[in-house]
């Protein structure tokens, strides 16, 4: 008897809109294979990557079993959580490393087995003794548990099953930036993820790469067959499966449409970001390398507004020398002349933690020792940097801005820093050019007294990313509370006004690099409370150039000064769409405004 | 270095937690520190490899420290192992 074959039906899974564009095709999905308990074979090459998961996993479940520590030795006592520190001394035990790490380099196996079978022979030996060691191979199981737990939620963890050949639309519960990398250009078509969201690391690298994307499908993935044909709108955030005729139809117009938009858009190159009344508005760009410089020109950008430092720092054993750090931003700064290129200095910690100096896990990284406060104390690494950086500085058109400023003594703290660097550095010899320094202002507290803190530098950035999570106290990457993450929530509105103000009462420029410069409603928002440059992805730029030409900037004005007096979110999205819904949709660029943040 | 023979006058032998206190005083020491017992001689930096061990109540173990605060760590472990791991008396 054969079972019953059911006609696949054709289904529509809604998600988050991620990066905009449509495609049709076939689906390649990607599993959790990297900590199979099942033996892979791995070359050389991967060794240094699968150590690299199998450390993160550990740290991360020892972050968990020390939060369940502390809350036990709040809730019961601190004999009862001694168990918990039997746990985490068994996961940071010397021997047991050494011997997954053995595994994996000297007989090439992948992580997950390396440690099932580390762990499984200590298990046996347990369960083979008697009375009270028996017992301890139970903990040995619950560690082993919780590591494949977290070995499998880690997102840079995962592996396609086989070479890809054709163009693929990438399927799965969630991947990194790192593994999108990892494919040959042209390949990856389309990403349809079940978790994540617009803001994921990976949604930000797929618009920056044009590639569309829809997050947060919840359980696609696991409805596919391989090679299972479907439509994905990028643009509305809607998976297909089993599409019909009909739909292919449609989308197959829709991709017409938005080529045509897309060559549309592309005449905005060489056009100025300038409105209808005559005032220009900088459309910088965030670049991450420099690899990126070309990017800007061919975009239409009028310069660099955030250049993320602390890539050079990433991915290796050893800090950038001066010598490295100078080339790589000369190479930037020297190609874009004369826009201006700022470069913030190393915004590492946190979450983003450097391989080259030891860190300790923190219970609250974002409001930990990163940033300038890292700088500050790690002056070795700093002066290095700011070396590097002014010896650059004398073609071009250089700007540098300190990350997480909370006070003045912070500013004058590294301005000293910067100035005695000067110093160095003319004694050696190099003539010292005058670089415009700034602060970025993501902290609440330095809203507060932003006054000060425009007195004492040359123009300041906001990152609303960090400065929407901290006002609001929301972390939006927690999806339970996400949609309290409101962009246009009358603190941050107000916060930015403020910013504005001071900034121009101390005569010097403000800038917004965050995600909110990429939204259309946002930045018109923006533009509105007198905010001067925007930085944001470079594919961003040339809508924005479209959109900023279409307006009227005293009525922009007009209509921003009316939103800072509504009380709630609600209110200022439901104006502000009847002030420019309109407006936007006959600018022609529907398939590329996302629904992601309304 | 140091060669230091010690008893384990605990009731239930080296278990998890009495290797845990060990580990905790050999663990952030700049000294090497081994333990031999039975004819095993392990790093006893290593929770994993003092449990595996099995020590029994009433046996002896030897620690071999060697470097520079190789005669605190050795304090300490007698300390401890004279206290029984501070376990029985609660």
């Amino acid at each position: 008897m054969h079972p019953k074959q059911e006609p696949k039906m054709r289904k529509v899974f809604a998600g988050k809109a991620a990066s905009p564009g449509y495609v049709i095709a076939k689906t390649k999905r990607i599993l959790r294979q990297r900590f199979s308990i099942s033996p892979i074979k791995i070359s050389e090459d991967d060794t240094a990557i699968q150590i690299e998961s199998f450390r993160r996993g550990i740290l991360q479940v020892k972050k968990e079993i020390s939060s369940l520590r502390d809350l036990t030795i709040r809730m019961a006592g601190k004999d009862e959580a001694r168990i918990f520190d039997s746990h985490l001394m068994i996961l940071q035990d010397p021997s047991l490393i050494d011997d997954v790490i053995s595994l994996i380099k000297n007989d090439l196996w992948n992580a997950g087995y390396a440690f099932h079978i580390c762990m499984q022979t200590l298990i046996e030996n347990f369960e083979k003794s008697d009375g009270i060691f028996k017992e301890r191979a139970q903990d040995l199981k619950d560690i082993y548990n919780r590591v494949f737990f977290h070995l499998n939620s880690d997102e840079s963890s995962l592996v396609v099953q086989d070479k890809v050949k054709e163009g693929v639309v990438l399927t799965g519960f969630s991947i990194g930036p790192n593994m999108l990398m990892h494919f040959e250009k042209g390949k990856v078509l389309g990403l349809a993820i079940d978790s994540g969201s617009a803001t994921s690391h990976v949604s930000i690298l797929a618009r920056s790469m044009q590639i569309p994307a829809v997050m947060g499908l919840t359980n696609l993935s696991e409805s596919l067959d391989a090679d299972e044909l479907l439509i994905l709108d990028g643009t509305n955030g809607i998976v297909i499966t089993n599409p019909d005729k009909e739909d292919i139809e449609k989308y197959k117009k829709q991709i017409e449409v938005f080529q045509n938009q897309k060559l549309e858009l592309f005449t905005m190159r060489d056009l100025e970001p300038i409105t209808m009344d005559g005032k220009y508005i900088r459309l910088n760009a965030n670049i991450e390398r420099f690899e990126g410089a070309s990017e800007i020109i061919s975009f239409g950008a009028t310069g660099v507004g955030l250049y993320r430092s602390e890539f050079l720092y990433f991915g290796r054993d050893s800090l950038p020398t001066r010598s490295e750090q100078a080339e790589a931003y000369r190479n930037v700064t020297y190609q874009l002349d004369p826009l201006p290129v700022t470069i913030r200095t190393l915004d590492a910690g946190g979450d983003k933690m450097l391989s080259s100096i030891s860190m300790e896990t923190e219970a609250n990284p974002f409001m930990g020792w990163r940033s300038i406060r890292f700088c500050l104390d790690r002056q070795d690494i700093f002066r290095e940097q700011l070396k590097a950086l002014i010896e650059v500085g004398d073609r071009g058109n250089l700007r540098i801005m300190f990350p997480m400023i909370s006070g003045v003594l912070e500013i004058e703290n590294a301005k000293e820093i910067y100035n005695d660097c000067c110093e160095e550095l003319k004694a050696e010899g190099f003539v010292i050019p005058k670089i415009e320094i700034g602060a970025m202002i993501e902290i609440p507290g330095a809203v507060m007294i932003i006054e000060e803190i425009a007195k004492r530098v040359d123009f300041l950035s906001i990152g609303t990313n960090d400065l929407i999570q901290f006002t609001l106290a929301v972390d939006r990457s927690n999806a339970k509370i996400s949609s309290m993450y409101e962009p246009h929530h009358p603190a941050v509105l107000r916060s930015i006004k403020m910013i504005v103000d001071a900034a121009h009462k101390a005569g010097i420029p403000v800038s917004v690099c965050g995600e909110m410069a990429s939204d259309p409603l946002s930045t018109l928002v923006l533009m509105g409370l007198g905010v001067d440059e925007f930085s944001m992805v470079p594919w961003c730029i040339m809508e924005c150039k479209k959109l900023i030409r279409s307006v009227n900037y005293d009525e922009v004005r007009a209509i921003s000064a009316e939103v800072l007096k509504f009380p709630n979110s609600d209110s200022i999205n439901k104006f502000l769409r009847e002030k420019y819904s309109q407006k936007i949709k006959n600018l022609g660029i529907s398939s590329f405004i996302t629904s992601r943040n309304f | 270095m140091i060669s230091r023979k010690l008893i384990v006058e605990n009731s239930l032998g080296i278990h998890v937690r009495p290797a845990g206190n060990i580990v905790n005083i050999t663990g952030p020491a700049a000294s090497s520190v081994e333990l031999v017992y039975a004819g095993q001689k392990v790093n006893a930096k290593s929770i994993l490899n003092l449990m595996m061990l099995v020590i029994v109540p009433g046996s002896e173990v030897e620690f071999i420290i060697n470097g520079v605060d190789e005669q605190k760590v050795a304090d300490e472990l007698t300390e401890l192992f004279k206290n029984k791991f501070y376990e029985d008396a609660s």
